[in-house]
């Protein structure tokens, strides 16, 4: 699909949903910038414990 | 980890966008990436260095409930594992600075403790920041939100009252990984103190208020979306520690709209979680030194005055402080909430093309639908990257 | 990250095998509770292994080199990594092998954290004596590792949307932008789903024609999409990459399409709610009877009191209602409240409801909007509902005060949840993909993969997940096109080794494996009498291996030859107790 020239995103953000996009995008066969201003990604996501409805670990 | 072992993505962590020039398919983007003082291609993560360091600050990962070294990692399993010393914590690099600023010699307290711990021998004082250039075809926006700081709204008690906590601040509470390793006691019985007491008691009574700041004609009239659901979880994950624990939910609506939540509301219930109809009028420092709520049982149409051990706020999910200022860097609209706006039938699309938004940038969304917002999103930065078709704008 | 080309060694004969263990503190977690330097020390005198480490983080940058370089320096020919759970960093160990040029299923992983110092928190000489002993196991079957190739197989960029609604053109439409074919297919004559019988959507109150004609157009004409409708599908076959869809067609009889993936978009449809609350479709209405109506014109001005219940037949526990909350009927009640107060400036409309859900930013300010625009809410306790009398409801809303109210009532209005489509059951069965207690498809996660299927190759997005409004529908679809381009970027599907296989010298044909199968992975050959597995289907589950009485078809990685090595060498250390143990 993408095969002819390789085409660069920039993703501004690390938390979940910064990490979803850069990850699909990259599978897709983009080049992702991501950029993140804490010094690592994770986000408020990080910072939870469990999540609802499955209590599954956030991490 | 997936993301810091593709090989199609570059991540430039404790890094931030500067300049946005050019169009769609064409945007040059100038970033800074911060000095960490610590050369990432020689850490090995090993902690050495915060183990010996000297000086303590809050941390903001554990919402100021704990505490962190000048040298510190975000937090442990982060992504870059790189550690990173705090030049605003830092006694060395204030030295250094003082120094060149031309103090007394005598007067300057130095450090450089962690450099010589380092078996790496990684970190390097004199490190600048790095302007990096970038040219791209899109940028997505997926900034995230904040947490409204409660103090603004004042009888609540927020940072007045004793064990008036943040729903994020009670989730580090109740995390193993957190500042009491998972043991629910009451913030005020350890918050700066020099060593975490022994044998503190268990909070044994939790209120959840719901709507702090949210749905608030003084403040914001938005739904915050994902607060219901949360303290929910909460209430749910504290009495799984502790069956005898009390848990009281404050609610007008219970918003429990996603798939198998309404299941979740009613494991609540039957576990025995107390759901009360009612706007919390007011939270005032009790005899015992615990909060006690005031509110209205509106089913029941009387007035109570309840103690508890903690109260938890279910505080506003807001957009970003820098929230206008991204605006203007990046030429974008902000919609009346102040979340980024999007276009009418293209929900990614921000008021400039080429720059795309997902996730809680937008406004609240809980965490399902920011994975499938960023899916969205994605596929819709192929499709106009791509340009194999032109753009629809559905106007 | 540079990365080395991949060389592959030559192959291995018992005297080459070179162990290298690697034992992980895993910061505090391992370290903490036992004594990784000792394990390590043990490990090193046991046969084979010629080196054996300790790390802080094997899974960090630093600890991933150090297995490349011993690769490299020592030689290795063997993995073994003592630390976390498979789950959480196999495929980066084994990755970090492959790299340095070792095939990566000649990598073992031994599980000391969850299963050794995490549940031996108090025990530091016996733990450390535990660890030991999973080491030792873990060396004896990496002794019986083969090298294995993963399958790779050529994906066509081809996939089929079941469904015509907004989540199915917008997954056809953002895929065919991509460069991919789609085949649409849909039951109706039309294309657009629910959405074209909306009269307006909220909260904006847009034209839906607005959002679905434009799509329609586009979906109609463009050069990659081939529209099916008035079509039901009689089966799919197949698996991800090669999938065989048989449509009959009005007008064209039976139509064969070969896809690559598959996309359900099947949608949902309102509840009827047949016995409850007086319902009769001309006076007591459902919400969607009353979105029909505004959209064709239908309530007069003699309509001056409207009354709305919500949550009918739903959040109930009673048999024949629904026990979920459908998301987006408050927010629909409060858009059609609206707009039947600025149609008609006089009329009073009530709405009865328990809690009300306008989430987010924008549900809530039109919540407000209603408010200021004199809509009435009252709430009301599942336990005492509200009743229709004639011309009126009867509420008691403790908010209020403890008598029952009489609303007088033109139309009384039943807000009903979304229910799975009449096709949801059908497709499930057709291409065995499973739904929840409520007939709504169940994904694969219902946080972090909310719109993948467990099973490689489908998806789903729309109300045939959850009841949702035709913007989340759009991007849930848009969602589902990202995650189809994901699986079809590379051109190819690579599927795992360890897959089962079976030895059609010894099988004798008895299809016990066959009827184990959970994944249809296992066919009989008629003319040879033997079972065989299809590596791609396949999905090492290992339910087939413990069922064949021949050990014909065996697992592998998980080969009796390799398992009781393990066995023998855990009970190594019981030795004394067992004076004679055959094994």
């Amino acid at each position: 699909m993408i095969r002819d020239k390789e085409h660069h995103v920039l993703v501004i953000g690390g938390g979940i949903a910064g990490i979803q996009v850069s990850l699909d995008l990259a599978e897709m066969g983009f080049f992702v910038h991501m950029v993140e201003k804490l010094p690592s990604i994770g986000g408020k996501m990080a910072q939870l414990d469990k999540t609802f409805p499955t209590n599954d670990c956030a991490i | 980890m997936d993301v810091g072992r593709h090989p199609k993505i570059e991540l430039l962590a404790y890094s931030e966008v500067e300049k946005v020039d050019g169009t769609v398919g064409a945007f040059d983007v100038t970033i800074r990436k911060k000095a960490r003082y610590v050369d990432e291609n020689k850490c090995t993560g090993c902690g050495a260095c915060a183990e010996k360091c000297p000086t303590r600050v809050p941390d903001p990962y554990n919402e100021g409930l704990g505490e962190r070294k000048a040298i510190y990692r975000y937090f442990a399993q982060g992504i870059p594992s790189t550690y990173t010393i705090d030049p605003d914590a830092c006694r060395h690099l204030a030295g250094l600075r003082a120094e060149k600023e031309g103090a007394d010699k005598g007067k300057i307290k130095k450090c450089g403790v962690c450099a010589k711990i380092c078996q790496a021998k990684a970190i390097d004082y004199s490190q600048q920041d790095q302007i990096i250039q970038r040219q791209v075809e899109a940028i997505v926006l997926a900034v995230g939100y904040e947490v409204l700081k409660p103090e603004g709204i004042t009888e609540y008690g927020y940072g007045r009252v004793p064990n008036v906590v943040t729903a994020i601040e009670f989730e580090r509470l109740l995390s193993a990984s957190g500042p009491t390793a998972g043991h629910l006691y009451r913030p005020a019985d350890f918050v700066g103190k020099k060593k975490m007491p022994e044998h503190l008691p268990h909070a044994k009574k939790l209120a959840f208020i719901q709507c702090v700041g949210s749905r608030d004609g003084r403040r914001s009239i938005h739904c915050s979306g994902f607060c219901c659901m949360h303290s929910i979880k909460e209430a749910i994950i504290a009495k799984e520690h502790d069956s005898e624990l009390d848990a009281w939910i404050f609610g007008m609506d219970i918003r429990a709209v996603g798939k198998g939540f309404e299941e979740y509301r009613l494991k609540a219930e039957q576990i025995g979680v107390k759901f009360v109809r009612s706007r919390v009028a007011e939270i005032t420092k009790g005899p015992k030194g615990l909060p006690i709520v005031w509110y209205e049982d509106t089913r029941a149409r009387r007035v109570y005055s309840r103690e508890f051990d903690i109260v938890v706020l279910a505080s506003a999910c807001l957009p970003p402080k820098d929230a206008p200022v991204l605006a203007e860097k990046f030429g974008i609209e902000l919609d009346s909430f102040g979340f980024i706006k999007t276009r009418p039938f293209a929900p990614f699309d921000t008021t400039r093309e080429g720059i795309f938004v997902c996730g809680c940038a937008r406004g609240p969304a809980d965490i399902p639908e920011s994975v499938a917002q960023a899916s969205s999103a994605a596929a819709r930065v192929a499709q106009v990257v791509l340009q194999e078709a032109r753009k629809v704008v559905m106007q | 990250m540079k990365r080395l080309a991949e060389k592959q060694l030559s192959p291995l004969k018992s005297k080459d095998v070179r162990i290298g263990v690697f034992v992980c503190h895993c910061g505090s977690n391992i370290a903490g509770y036992l004594d990784c330097k000792a394990v390590a020390d043990y490990a090193s005198t046991l046969p084979g292994v010629v080196y054996s480490t300790t790390n802080l983080y094997t899974c960090s940058e630093s600890g991933i080199a150090e297995i490349k370089r011993a690769i490299t320096e020592k030689k290795l020919t063997r993995v073994v990594v003592a630390s976390c759970s498979p789950r959480t960093h196999e495929p980066l160990f084994k990755s970090a092998c492959k790299e340095a040029g070792l095939n990566p299923y000649l990598f073992e992983m031994v599980n000391i954290r969850d299963q050794c110092s995490w549940v031996h928190m108090n025990s530091r000489d016996e733990a450390t004596e535990k660890a030991k002993d999973l080491v030792r196991m873990g060396v004896a079957k990496a002794w019986f590792l083969e090298p294995q190739e993963d399958f790779e197989m050529p994906i066509e960029a081809r996939v089929a949307v079941i469904g015509g609604g907004v989540a199915g053109l917008s997954a056809a439409e953002s895929l065919a932008d991509m460069g991919v074919s789609v085949v649409l297919i849909e039951k109706s004559p039309q294309l657009g789903g629910m959405t074209l019988k909306l009269n307006s959507l909220a909260p904006h109150l847009h034209n839906p024609d607005d959002l679905v004609n434009p799509l329609i157009e586009r979906v109609e004409h463009h050069p990659r999409i081939k529209v099916y409708k008035e079509s039901s599908i009689k089966s799919i076959e197949g698996y991800v990459g090669n999938y065989r869809i048989e449509l009959d067609v009005k007008g064209q009889g039976v139509v064969q399409e070969s896809v690559s993936a598959v996309v359900v978009a099947v949608g949902a449809k309102p509840y009827i709610p047949q016995g409850l609350y007086g319902y009769d479709g001309e006076n007591v209405i459902t919400q969607f009877e009353l979105e029909q109506r505004l959209k064709n014109k239908g309530v007069g001005d003699d309509v001056k009191n409207v009354v709305m219940i919500q949550c009918v037949g739903a959040r109930s526990q009673a048999e024949g209602e629904k026990s979920y909350c459908s998301r987006i009927c408050c927010a629909t009640a409060v858009k059609n409240a609206l707009i039947l107060k600025e149609r008609f400036p006089d009329i009073k409309v009530s709405i009865l409801y328990r809690d009300i859900q306008t989430y987010g930013s924008d549900f809530e300010a039109m919540l407000w909007k209603a408010r200021s625009a004199g809509v009435r809410f009252y709430v009301y306790d599942p336990s005492d509902p509200p009743k229709v009398a004639d011309n009126a409801v009867l509420v008691r809303s403790q908010i209020f005060s403890n008598d029952v109210l009489e609303l007088p009532a033109d139309i009384v209005v039943l807000s009903t949840p979304l229910e799975a489509s009449d096709e949801a059951p059908v497709i499930a069965n057709l291409m065995r993909i499973p739904t929840d207690a409520n007939h709504f498809f169940l994904e694969a996660h219902v946080k972090l993969r909310p719109l993948d299927f467990a099973t490689d190759g489908v998806f789903l997005c729309g109300s045939c997940r959850f009841p949702c409004t035709a913007e989340e529908a759009r991007i849930q679809g848009m969602g589902a096109a990202a995650r189809v381009g994901a699986l079809l970027a590379k051109g190819k599907v690579i599927s795992s080794a360890l897959v089962a296989e079976v030895d059609s010298s010894t099988c004798c044909g008895c299809q016990g494996c066959l009827r184990i199968c959970p994944y249809g992975a296992i066919t009989y050959d008629e003319s040879r009498h033997v079972c065989q597995v299809n590596p791609i289907l396949c999905k090492g589950c290992g339910a087939c291996a413990a069922a064949c009485p021949s050990q014909s078809v065996q697992l592998k990685g998980f080969r009796p030859s390799q398992l009781l090595p393990q066995v023998r060498a855990a009970m190594e250390s019981l030795k004394e107790m067992f004076v004679s143990c055959e094994l």
